[in-house]
């Protein structure tokens, strides 16, 4: 290259190389991050329907871990609601929670009583309350003391298989939204897009992470929590399971690896994410509490708060430090609008 | 200002000596032209009284995070509340600058952050979460009783956010934002999937008009308000659907009915599905929306009923009809008077604006 070429060049380079970095970053996201996820979420969904068929009944062993490892694989993609999940409400089929009026146990339970023939087909299935479908519901049918047990066994039966064909056949569709064309899209960006720039896929990729770490905190912790006062360990995500650890430790590995790929190109900056990352990880390990019980407790409550304020630490860096490097506006307004 | 100051006491005075209080009005608190709430640099949070020269004339403190305020038609007392899901109001004497009563929501409801009054003042209206049923209600507090809580009315839809009485009449207008929230999980939407929001009109606690729009905009939750001397009810929208929103802003009318304003592709994408509040100008011929997120403001005209301009401005949300313009006010501490596209005049502070700019009078109500 002649001199006049490289100074030239040279002068370019930071715009270049930021738009470089960020259009790696997307690279890798779809290709390590969100892409083997769903794929995961598909297969063990696919595993889980295969499995209800052979064993329906809900104190079979090998069910529960089926079911076991495509939760996983769902808790695992849940910060990613744009596109695919987002289409005829596919995330909300798979995950409706929280369920603060009971909505899950009401349909299941009325769905029973009245032993409706919807359970018959898996298309059918597709239209009854979106509050009967899915991860939450199929934990009330396999882990509730009473649903698990109530009704007909056959019609119970009949239940379990159909949800969990449900179940497969939804992540089956994300999947293959992902691969046919949405992929594409943030590969892509172009006018007519969805997104039009690499700068508005890396948004909706901070938003994801964002939205994913608020969730956790206010949601998978904070409803657990309630207040010092009133306790609501009840009200923790999947606690019939002894799943509500587990998915805050699923949540937070999915995020840190988003976390780290989006600030791949300010290292200094990974690394204080990550450190974030790793004493909330450290914490929860230490409380060895799989529901959350300990909440009700004054003494060892103070650990889940700590927790809590944790994941807000890794918040605030997110949104201080992370999201002015991919031009997201961090106005008082802009931040939290109502 | 002193010299003035003290003139106006001894005049009061004097009436006192005489037995004869005139009543207090809006002119005794300063003449505000807007009230607006704000967060303090301590993270200490206030309600505002702004004058026309854009100037804070009052700052008195809230016990938390404020959203809008309704302003009394005649007296100078503001009602600030609490944003979601907090459920406390407080009553402020904006000449004396104190606290005449707080307001609390009855058990098992929350306040929206909204409010409106009668035509004459001596009724408070206000959205409210009835959170175990996930329905929306209208309180009903008598001021005249020291906004003593009188009555509950059914919103007619899910999450009531904003509400506006139609000038010159009794007749109210809520938006039912649609999504159902439950205070035991924070913020978080419950019923993005199934969620239907609304546009209703009540009339002595019965909802005499339900408008919906079609299908494809069952996600655009309904969430500000905005009328227009003619009745004619902006609604500022924001898009839960996972892709980009279709288009943000409608307008409707009781004879005309409802229409969703035509906006370019691009420039409903500047605001990120969000707009974060609305206004007429003061002849009912423009709309203002905001979006901090997009960072700005959009201009509609009412007429074509179509889009016609973008003013940027970083963090921008409050906005109110001012002269021929608008005011709008952001969370960077500025407050600005704009018309057409003509910056008039700009004020800086140390207060972060939350979301709304709320007037003091609307000159045609």
């Amino acid at each position: 290259m002649r001199p006049t070429y490289l100074s030239f060049a040279l002068l370019l380079l930071p715009a270049l190389a930021q738009a470089d970095v960020q259009s790696d970053a997307v690279e890798t996201i779809l290709g390590d991050h969100i892409l083997p996820g769903f794929e995961q979420l598909a297969g063990t969904a696919q595993n889980l329907a295969n499995t209800a068929t052979e064993h329906c009944d809900p104190t079979s062993q090998d069910l529960k871990v089926a079911y076991g490892a495509a939760f996983d694989a769902w808790v695992s993609v849940s910060h990613l609601r744009f596109g695919p999940t987002e289409v005829d409400d596919r995330a909300f089929a798979l995950a409706f929670w929280p369920d603060s009026r009971g909505a899950t146990p009401r349909a299941l339970n009325s769905l029973i009583a009245a032993q409706d023939p919807v359970v018959a087909s898996v298309a059918d299935y597709s239209e009854v309350s979106i509050a009967a479908r899915g991860f939450y519901a199929m934990e009330f049918l396999l882990f509730d003391d009473a649903i698990s047990r109530a009704g007909d066994a056959q019609y119970h039966c009949a239940l379990v298989q159909t949800v969990s064909a449900d179940i497969a056949a939804t992540t089956q569709n994300i999947y293959a939204g992902w691969q046919s064309g949405f992929t594409q899209e943030l590969r892509q960006p172009s006018a007519d897009g969805t997104y039009r720039s690499t700068a508005e896929v890396s948004q909706e990729l901070f938003k994801a992470l964002s939205t994913g770490l608020q969730f956790t905190s206010d949601t998978r912790l904070g409803r657990p929590l309630g207040s010092f006062d009133r306790p609501r360990p009840k009200r923790a995500e999947a606690h019939r399971s002894g799943r509500s650890a587990q998915h805050v430790m699923l949540s937070l590995t999915a995020l840190r690896d988003l976390a780290a790929r989006l600030a791949g190109g300010d290292a200094e900056l990974a690394a204080r994410l990550d450190a974030r990352f790793q004493t909330a990880m450290s914490q929860l390990k230490a409380l060895n509490d799989p529901s959350f019980a300990s909440v009700a407790d004054p003494q060892s409550r103070l650990k889940v708060e700590v927790l809590q304020q944790s994941v807000d630490a890794i918040r605030a860096t997110v949104r201080d430090e992370l999201g002015p490097t991919l031009g997201v506006a961090a106005g008082f307004n802009a931040l939290d609008g109502d | 200002m002193v010299a003035a100051k003290t003139g106006r006491r001894h005049f009061l005075a004097g009436l006192l000596a005489a037995g004869f209080i005139p009543k207090p009005s809006w002119a005794d608190a300063g003449s505000p032209r807007f009230l607006a709430a704000a967060a303090r640099p301590d993270g200490s949070y206030v309600l505002c009284g702004i004058s026309a020269d854009l100037q804070v004339r009052f700052a008195l403190p809230l016990p938390d995070r404020g959203h809008a305020a309704a302003a009394h038609p005649t007296c100078p007392e503001a009602v600030a509340f609490a944003r979601r899901p907090g459920t406390f109001a407080i009553v402020i004497d904006c000449a004396q600058g104190i606290e005449r009563a707080v307001l609390s929501t009855p058990a098992g409801r929350h306040f929206y952050g909204h409010g409106a009054f009668s035509a004459d003042g001596s009724l408070l209206f206000t959205t409210e979460n009835d959170y175990e049923a996930g329905e929306g209600r209208i309180g009903v507090w008598d001021t005249r009783k020291g906004y003593k809580r009188v009555d509950e009315w059914p919103s007619g839809g899910v999450g009531p956010h904003d509400i506006k009485r139609l000038p010159g009449t009794e007749r109210l207008v809520v938006a039912n934002g649609g999504i159902d929230t439950h205070p035991d999980s924070g913020r978080t939407k419950l019923n993005i999937a199934t969620m239907q929001p609304s546009l209703t009109y009540i009339e002595n606690g019965r909802v005499v008009q339900d408008v919906v729009l079609g299908t494809a905009w069952r996600k655009n939750s309904i969430r500000h308000l905005a009328v227009a001397p003619d009745g004619t009810v902006a609604f500022g929208m924001q898009w839960q659907g996972g892709d980009v929103a279709p288009a943000l802003v409608g307008v409707h009318h009781l004879v005309k009915g409802v229409r969703v304003l035509d906006v370019p592709p691009d420039d409903v994408r500047r605001m990120q599905g969000y707009v974060g509040s609305v206004a007429f100008s003061n002849d009912g011929a423009r709309i203002a929306v905001t979006s901090p997120r997009g960072g700005v403001m959009q201009v509609y005209d009412a007429k074509a009923s179509r889009f016609s301009h973008n003013i940027a401005e970083p963090d921008v949300c409050g906005v109110a009809a001012m002269g021929q313009g608008f005011a709008m006010s952001s969370g960077l501490g500025g407050i600005r008077h704009i018309d057409d596209r003509i910056p008039y005049a700009t004020r800086h502070s140390d207060l972060q604006w939350d979301n709304h700019l709320v007037p003091v009078v609307d000159t045609f109500v």
